[in-house]
């Protein structure tokens, strides 16, 4: 097959792959008694850009999008802390029992997380803490996957450069804010990419742990909505393009780092 | 290997540069980073301890409720096996393991064959398909609640998909009040979802392949079938085995699609482990009982995993 039709086919397939996003928007666009017409059409009678303003309030979309991007941004910031730390003291630093602990890191990569939601749900209830953000984001910071990530990329960086902070009496902790966190900027945006979309798109425990409305972020709000009666179509369409819209921008801006960060097998499947 | 080398490394690079080593400890090793011994612990310390009460306790715990009949309100008391005994007779808990068996049966394989052959032909000579790559990509790093909301409108009986040209004169099919078509609704949003991830892994792995390997394949005289079978895919079956073990974790515990699509329905045909255990916890308060379904779940994706592990002595080459 010659590379232009090769080309064309690959591209239309891609057009079919797409047809569920590309409908979801030409959906968000129509007035409410067009979304199921009688005849196939992108465009309805009226290009309605209102639906969006709308969803804002129907859906409450203005305050479950200012809910997920601050469970994001705390989740990321502290995510990105607790890898880091793991990470340098895996890679660089030896001490008693590194090789055990880094075993137990290993092994809890293979658990199937979501199987202990129960008593991850009562622990935190006993502790008063059920329906509230400290409860929504804390389970999710201690993956060892981020830690994994980062060592590999510090085990690349030469001693000599430890060596001479250290000659300068520089301290542990000096080293790795000066030394360390510097070269392995590359993997950190990596990670924080990972971990706001890990918790931009987690659903099942935000689910079990927030009851309360005004806290939910964007997954509850959009699975509330979708399974009540008499769905407002367009309106929960418009919600779905303005929450897969940020991922897109985001996919495309750092798809060199992430297909790299997936090749490399840093985050495992789904 | 490379912290072994970076030991090393470390070691030659300590030849007068830096403090002789500490004698007392026996070892021709300097301290690392002259700092105490200890120090290491602070650093690893909140991981591990997060780890420890958020992961490992956790799923400790679980195993243990199995055994009790602990509800929110009612508190917990020690019944043995009695919840494993209902178990075996609750034909809900039953069928969600078949449904859910099924799921993994279809939705594995296709995941996998079809990551496979995208991978393959995104190598070959298209233009933008770095682009490609990326549209692929995007529904699997996007919320799964989003795409499952959509495919439920897409679904619908007077959705789309019925007007599709290609479904006149079949008559509207009952995609979502139907059980097996519900059922596979939910399979396909699932592989549509998630087989760019596994795409790229395994192209990832594609690419690790020599060049040199495929010429003298070539010069061999090596047609396109043989070349796949007895090059790619051997050079690949690390990946593969990494990919397919993630995968087959990952779809024991599906969830959101089917609670979004279907919620279990119609008639528990889209009930997957899961959406029971989150059921019989959450909505009728049995934590024990449900905690009791975990344990299960656990139990079969360790015998899946580990049979896998088993499994790959005879088909995974790593070298």
């Amino acid at each position: 097959m010659g590379s232009a039709a090769n080309t064309t086919v690959a591209w239309l397939f891609a057009l079919i792959f797409s047809f569920p996003l590309i409908w979801t928007f030409f959906t968000a666009l129509k007035p409410a008694n067009e979304v199921f017409a009688a005849h196939l059409s992108f465009i309805g009678s009226k290009v309605l850009w209102s639906n969006f303003a709308d969803a804002w309030t129907e859906v409450n979309f203005g305050r479950l999008l200012l809910n997920s991007l601050l469970v994001a941004v705390i989740s990321t910031v502290l995510t990105l802390i607790v890898a880091t730390l793991t990470a340098f003291a895996f890679a660089r630093l030896k001490f008693p029992g590194r090789s055990a602990v880094f075993l137990l890191f290993i092994i809890t990569l293979t658990l199937p997380s979501e199987v202990a939601v129960v008593p991850l749900f009562l622990g935190f209830d006993q502790a008063g803490l059920a329906d509230t953000w400290v409860a929504l984001i804390l389970p999710g910071l201690f993956g060892a996957f981020g830690a994994f990530l980062l060592r590999q990329f510090m085990l690349q960086i030469p001693a000599e450069l430890e060596d001479a902070a250290r000659l300068d009496g520089a301290s542990t902790w000096r080293i790795l804010i000066s030394v360390i966190v510097p070269l392995v900027r590359p993997a950190l945006s990596v990670l924080a990419i990972f971990a706001f979309l890990g918790s931009w798109n987690s659903f099942l425990w935000p689910l079990i742990i927030l009851s309360s409305s005004d806290k939910w972020t964007i997954p509850i709000g959009i699975a509330g909505f979708t399974t009540q009666t008499g769905t407002q179509w367009q309106l929960l369409m418009a919600a779905c393009v303005m929450t897969i819209a940020p991922v897109v921008i985001v996919v495309a801006f750092a798809q060199r780092q992430l297909v790299a960060a997936i090749g490399a097998g840093a985050f495992g499947g789904r | 290997m490379k912290s072994v080398r970076l030991d090393r490394a470390e070691e030659a690079s300590s030849n007068g540069a830096v403090p002789p080593v500490d004698p007392s400890k026996g070892r021709a090793r300097r301290r690392p980073l002259g700092g105490p011994r200890w120090v290491g612990w602070t650093f690893v310390l909140p991981g591990l301890i997060g780890l420890a009460v958020f992961i490992v306790i956790p799923q400790v715990a679980s195993l243990i409720l199995g055994f009790s009949n602990s509800t929110l309100l009612g508190g917990t008391q020690f019944t043995g096996t009695e919840n494993f005994i209902r178990l075996l007779r609750d034909p809900q808990f039953l069928n969600s393991v078949l449904v859910t068996a099924i799921f993994v049966l279809v939705y594995v394989p296709a995941n996998i064959a079809i990551s496979m052959a995208m991978a393959l032909w995104l190598k070959t000579r298209i233009a933008g398909r770095n682009w490609l790559r990326v549209i692929f990509l995007i529904p699997a790093l996007s919320p799964m609640v989003a795409n499952a909301a959509v495919f439920r409108l897409l679904f619908q009986k007077d959705g789309v998909v019925n007007q599709m040209p290609a479904g006149v004169g079949l008559g509207p099919i009952p995609w979502l009040s139907d059980g097996n078509w519900a059922l596979a609704v939910v399979i396909g949003v699932s592989i549509w979802q998630s087989f760019g991830y596994n795409m790229i892994v395994l192209g990832a792995g594609i690419d690790s392949i020599s060049p040199e390997v495929i010429a003298a394949s070539r010069i061999d005289g090596a047609g396109r079938f043989r070349r796949f079978f007895s090059i790619t895919l051997p050079l690949v079956s690390p990946a593969l085995f990494f990919t397919t073990v993630l995968t087959v974790i990952g779809a024991w515990q599906t969830f959101a699609q089917a609670y979004v699509i279907t919620g279990g329905g119609p008639g528990n045909s889209t009930m997957t482990i899961m959406l029971y255990l989150y059921q019989t916890a959450f909505t009728n308060d049995q934590l024990g009982y449900a905690s009791a379904i975990a344990t299960v779940l656990f139990v079969i994706i360790a015998i899946f995993t580990m049979f896998q592990l088993w499994g790959q002595r005879k088909w995974v080459h790593y070298d």
